[in-house]
């Protein structure tokens, strides 16, 4: 019962929004999502509290059969378990804060019936994704999320630019998409069942022979090609930085805190499987990797605030699925769950400054904010210490648990990537702190939006805002600033979940996990390293190292942004222009893929319509026509002009030329 | 309930005909509309009757009337509905109502023969699908031409003429071999039994060589690939849609198109599955060409007409793949042809949905060149929700019943030929490259130019046409085996016993004792 209140709260809120309050003032649409998400949440945390109460067992519920063909059968069937139970807590939990805060974000626009019914819709397919208990639901919400996700990053469809960014959004995402369906019907040719529950016992249980080992090398693989697009792994990641032109809520709850981690969720939800696939782990682990060192070195140059917080993004993302990579499941879904707590409150944050700032999102802009937003600074920080790992910050043991996994698992040259890219987070995270909250305001002269164009200013508003520029920016209202007090206290705190035991710790969370986490019998060996003893002295000695890393790198950037960008600065610009360019235009990503897939493709296109189809097919097609005429003259037929006799001639023969052949 | 359920497929067939004839003859508009309007209802309602009666447990033809008509020649009026056909049938009384509905503000003096040869074009195509004699089946195959030559010819845009006489020819050029292969199958029965027989029943027992039924399947297929259109017979589509007034384009590619597809289903594929096994790899390649080849032409299309019209060579790729998907075994994969069957029935709904929406605009502005719109989302917000659930069936979604279609075939084909699926699978890649740039272009972006920012949204008679192809593509994806599951008996029936193809039949006076389940 609470499960369907669950689901259904945020489709009925979405349905009301949509469809019968279209037109209803902001309050009454603001009401109605967040009643909607509030229902949803308690509902979801009476359902945990009973699970947990059962002792964590999972328990599947059935709402009704939904596609059945043949031997597939894919029922929309759910499951509670300590994985998802945890998934829908974050969901709605953080969803609910991030409602709230959406209405004072929101405030200047004339109607957000339009926004929180697709806001209500995202979570509602969220939740599909994360409570369902086979392929087929998880697809649903799969996509579903990548719906509402178009939507919304193109919510000021104005702007071209907003509704090209969703566009690409979606796209890119479908390319995942296939990999994921191919997961799908590869997984069914080989198992005969899409059901998580089945494959598990299915797979977990019995001794696999080559074939099916081999199947599961290319599922998991394929499906990993899924979550490369909606976790923004290399090469599909370029999708979420421009995914920043949707408003900041967007960003803060699908963009950082509960959609893009889907795809760690998956292949969570199927570790039985990729515990069976070393080769697709070394290729995820090493994606991972790679995708956080690339965006943590893009994030260092930005100027844009919120593209910064997508490159963190893309990069904590690399490494949550660096820690599937190496096994450490359990560390990559701890990272998650800290990652969604400060990195949603960090957007949240840079939402309240950019409205603060009359939408501006130059960091270079900003400076000295402190003054005028004290709570929004205090909690910011909370969040920066969170990400860049100052202990006892949450970011410190989720982070600390992925590097030191990723040394056992993957050697000194994994750690040492992730150690680097912690040494880049902490150098860009205190560098936006400082450009945006300390030194002396740059802003006030407040030209127009016209900083250049390679990050957009794509948070801006369609209808004029009612204020006049140049005044000095003001701390936000309670129902903006109270959700980020909670999320400051839950970045503080969570990490207290995972204590490591060689701080003297339990690692509370690893150990709820465990249920969850199902090394089949053949792939034990492999993943021995996993639950073997280590030094002590190794592991402090790495975490110190780490730790040291970050106290450099931070104040690196204390030193070079902490009174307003240094001058020295722009002499360091000039003398590594090549190391700057390459950087700031993000590795010219998007201008490969755009000269080397795009445009041929496009090009062919064009070609294959406008000389292929009415060149060559449609060229012969009349020209059948014109020789009909040919033929029907020289057979000295009356030329009556009449097409119909030419096509009469032209069928006879046919006739006559297939009763020949087949009569002899 | 006997009388009606024995006479109801007749009834379905030729009472809109009758319709018609009415239609004609009233003086005023306003009542001829009223009759049309009435007599499509009707005929809604008498196909919710099959529906609701049919016997879902039972791959049996069901409703089934029969009359001999030239019994020296053995030709015989027979006609029933399976599986195949039975949410055809039902699609075609749907969209009918609507279409007048779309038609019901004209007020031009041509509009009374317009709105009888609508009524005359249902007659002819619940009669093709609903024929189970060869001669009265090619009978109403022909018979669909005429009004639609007609809707093209006389209705149609600058190059109508153009349009409709390649429309024709191509068809005729197809169906002429199909009618030679007919007659050669005719007397190959007759040879075989000594007996004369025009049957679909009877013929389907006809043991050929595969030579000679090669030949023949080709003859058929090409019949039946012309009106789907396979590639590379599709250049028809395009100009006939782009020409075509906007409720032509809609029965076109809600029904007519489906004639091909079914027509491979019901004839090409079990009277010769020897043939159609030899040849499944080409049938197959042509359908992955055109699912891609479809959609990367759609994606140059600046008219958004044609940029629907070319969306339909790649959806209807995906519904031959998904006919002719063969497994180990040499059964056909049941996944993959209940997502064909499927499909047919999505791409109605959603590519007609979407042909009335691009008539909405062209209505009001005149132009369908996607360079002249952008914006409309800002003052068309009804218009806007409309086209994105449109799309989001088309591009295959999940919770929409394109998904369903399409996930099925791909499915189905993939435990089949997994090659030809990963190929095909690019389909859905490219199916949202193309929609979401039309939608871009037409909702999104500035709303800067002066003509556009005037249109209005769309009004209730507008949503009343909309609104339900909107809730039946939502409807479809979520609850499919409410609509589906009726037809698989007879879908499964057709995958594991197509090479000894034969059909029970219930009488329609049997109808009413067996199925009130």
């Amino acid at each position: 019962m609470m499960l369907w209140i669950m689901l259904l709260a945020p489709l009925v809120g979405a349905a009301l929004n949509g469809l019968v309050l279209r037109k209803a003032p902001k309050t009454v649409s603001h009401l109605v999502a967040v009643g909607a998400m509030a229902v949803s949440f308690a509902a979801a945390l009476a359902m945990y509290l009973e699970m947990m109460k059962q002792g964590g067992e999972p328990t599947t519920y059935l709402a009704f059969d939904w596609l059945d063909a043949g031997g597939f059968h894919a029922p929309f069937k759910y499951i509670v378990d300590r994985l998802s139970g945890l998934m829908m807590l974050v969901v709605t939990g953080i969803g609910t804060l991030i409602h709230i805060y959406a209405g004072g974000y929101m405030h200047e626009e004339k109607s957000t019936a339009r926004f929180f019914s697709y806001l209500n819709l995202f979570v509602f397919m969220m939740l599909q994704l994360v409570m369902g208990d086979n392929l087929m639901v998880m697809f649903v919400g799969w996509e579903g999320v990548g719906l509402c996700s178009y939507l919304l990053i193109g919510y000021w469809f104005h702007d071209d630019k907003n509704a090209a960014a969703g566009m690409k959004a979606f796209l890119v995402n479908r390319i995942g998409d296939i990999g994921f369906l191919l997961g799908i019907f590869l997984t069914y040719k080989h198992f005969g069942t899409v059901s998580f529950s089945e494959l598990r016992e299915l797979i977990g249980e019995n001794t696999l022979d080559a074939i099916h080992l081999g199947a599961i090398g290319w599922i998991t693989l394929c499906l990993f090609i899924g979550a490369t697009g909606k976790s923004a792994q290399l090469p599909l990641y370029v999708w979420l930085p421009d995914a920043m032109a949707g408003p900041t809520p967007v960003s803060a709850l699908i963009h950082a805190a509960t959609m893009v981690t889907a795809g760690i969720y998956m292949m969570t939800r199927l570790n039985f499987m990729f515990y069976l696939a070393p080769t697709t782990m070394h290729v995820v682990a090493v994606v991972g990797g790679l995708t956080a060192l690339m965006a943590a070195t893009i994030a260092i140059v930005q100027s844009d605030i919120k593209k910064v917080l997508a490159y963190s993004t893309v990069s904590q993302l690399g490494y949550m699925v660096m820690a599937c990579g190496v096994g450490a499941f359990e560390a990559g879904v701890f990272h998650l769950f800290t990652h969604a707590c400060f990195k949603a409150l960090m957007f949240l944050g840079a939402g309240s400054v950019i409205v603060a700032m009359h939408h501006e999102q130059d960091m270079f802009k900003m400076g000295g904010l402190r003054k005028y937003m004290p709570i929004t600074h205090i909690v910011f920080l909370i969040g920066v210490l969170a990400i860049i790992g100052m202990p006892p910050f949450a970011g410190f043991f989720s982070k600390d648990e992925i590097l030191w996994k990723s040394f056992i698992g993957g050697g000194p040259l994994l750690w040492g990537v992730g150690a680097i890219t912690a040494g880049c987070t902490s150098f860009y995270m205190v560098r936006l702190l400082c450009l945006t909250f300390y030194g002396e305001h740059r802003g006030g002269g407040h030209s127009s939006h016209g900083h250049d164009d390679a990050h957009g200013h794509s948070d801006h508003k369609v209808h004029g805002d009612g204020h006049s520029h140049g005044h000095t920016p003001h701390e936000t209202g309670v129902n903006m600033w109270g959700p980020l007090v909670i999320l400051a206290l839950m970045s503080a705190g969570v990490g207290l979940l995972g204590v490591p035991h060689v701080l003297g710790g339990h690692n509370i969370f690893e150990e709820y996990l465990k249920p969850v986490i199902l090394i089949p019998e053949a792939a034990e060996e492999h993943w021995a390293f996993l639950e073997a003893s280590y030094s002590h002295s190794l592991e402090i000695g790495l975490m110190a190292a780490s730790v040291v890393i970050m106290l450099i790198a931070s104040g690196t950037a204390v030193v070079l942004y902490g009174r307003g960008p240094k001058p020295v600065l722009d002499t360091w610009k000039k003398s590594m222009s090549g190391v700057y360019n390459t950087l700031s235009n993000k590795y010219f990503v998007d201008e490969f893929y755009f000269a080397k897939i795009v445009q041929p493709v496009h090009d062919m296109a064009e070609f294959l319509w406008a000389f292929v189809d009415v060149k060559i097919i449609d060229g012969a097609v009349n020209g059948v026509g014109e020789f009909c005429r040919f033929i029907a003259g020289t057979l000295s037929f009356k030329m009556t002009g009449s097409i119909h006799r030419h096509a009469m001639v032209l069928v006879l023969g046919l006739v006559c030329l297939l009763s020949a052949l087949v009569i002899h | 309930m006997e009388l009606i359920n024995s006479h109801i497929l007749s009834f379905l067939i030729f009472m809109p005909l009758m319709a018609a004839g009415v239609v004609l003859a009233l003086p005023s508009l306003q009542a001829a509309r009223m009759v049309a309007m009435l007599a499509s209802v009707v005929a809604f309602l008498g196909g919710l009757h099959v529906w609701y009666w049919f016997d879902g447990t039972s791959a049996a033809l069901q409703f089934v009337e029969s009359y001999e008509w030239i019994p020296s020649m053995g030709i015989k009026y027979i006609v029933g509905v399976d599986g195949l056909s039975l949410l055809l049938v039902v699609l075609t009384t749907f969209l009918m109502p609507l279409v007048l509905l779309s038609q019901w503000h004209l007020e031009e003096s041509g509009q009374k023969n317009f709105i009888a040869l609508l009524l005359a074009l249902e007659s002819g195509m619940i009669g093709a699908l609903a024929a189970m004699d060869m001669v009265f089946f090619y009978v109403f195959w022909e018979a669909m031409l005429i009004p639609m030559y007609f809707i093209i010819g006389v209705w149609g845009g600058k190059r109508r003429i153009y349009a409709a006489t390649k429309f024709v020819l191509y068809t005729v050029i197809g169906s002429l071999l199909m009618l030679a292969a007919a007659v050669i199958l005719y007397f190959a029965h007759f040879r075989q039994t000594g007996v004369y027989s025009t049957s679909l029943l009877d013929l389907y027992q006809v043991k050929l060589p595969l030579a000679t039924q090669m030949w023949m399947f080709a003859a058929f297929a090409v019949a039946f690939a012309i009106k789907v259109p396979m590639w590379p017979f599709h250049t028809w589509l395009p100009d006939a849609h782009v020409e075509a007034p906007t409720v032509g384009s809609v029965i076109l590619a809600g029904v007519l198109l489906k004639m091909g597809t079914y027509g491979l289903l019901r004839y090409a594929l079990p009277l010769f599955p020897e043939a159609m096994a030899a040849s499944a790899p080409v049938l197959i390649f042509c359908g992955v060409v055109g699912i891609i080849y479809g959609a990367l032409t759609a994606w140059v299309q600046k008219d958004a007409k044609k940029m629907v019209a070319y969306s339909s060579v790649s959806h209807l790729g995906f519904v031959v793949i998904g006919s002719f998907a063969i497994m180990a075994g040499g059964e056909l994969s049941v996944e993959a042809l209940t997502g064909a069957t499927y499909q047919m029935i999505n791409h109605g709904i959603s590519t007609g949905a979407l042909f009335f929406l691009v008539g909405v605009i062209y209505e009001r502005r005149h132009t369908r060149m996607l360079a002249d719109f952008g914006g409309l989302a800002e003052n068309m917000p009804l218009f806007a929700i409309m086209l994105i659930v449109a799309t989001l069936s088309s591009v295959g979604l999940p919770g929409t019943g394109g998904f369903v279609g399409e996930f099925l075939i791909l499915n189905g084909t993939f435990q089949a030929m997994p090659l030809a699926a990963v190929f095909a699978s690019l389909g859905v890649l490219l199916g949202a490259v193309y929609m979401l740039t039309l939608c871009r272009k037409i909702l999104f972006g500035p709303l800067d130019k002066p003509e556009n920012k005037e249109m209005e949204d769309l009004n209730a008679r507008e949503l009343g046409y909309l609104v339900p192809l909107a809730v039946l593509a939502i409807a479809m994806g979520v609850f499919p085996n409410a609509f589906m599951g009726k037809t698989k008996p007879s879908i499964e029936h057709l995958a594991k016993n197509y090479k000894n193809y034969s059909l029970d039949y219930r009488m329609g006076s049997e109808m009413t004792s067996k199925s009130a389940n």
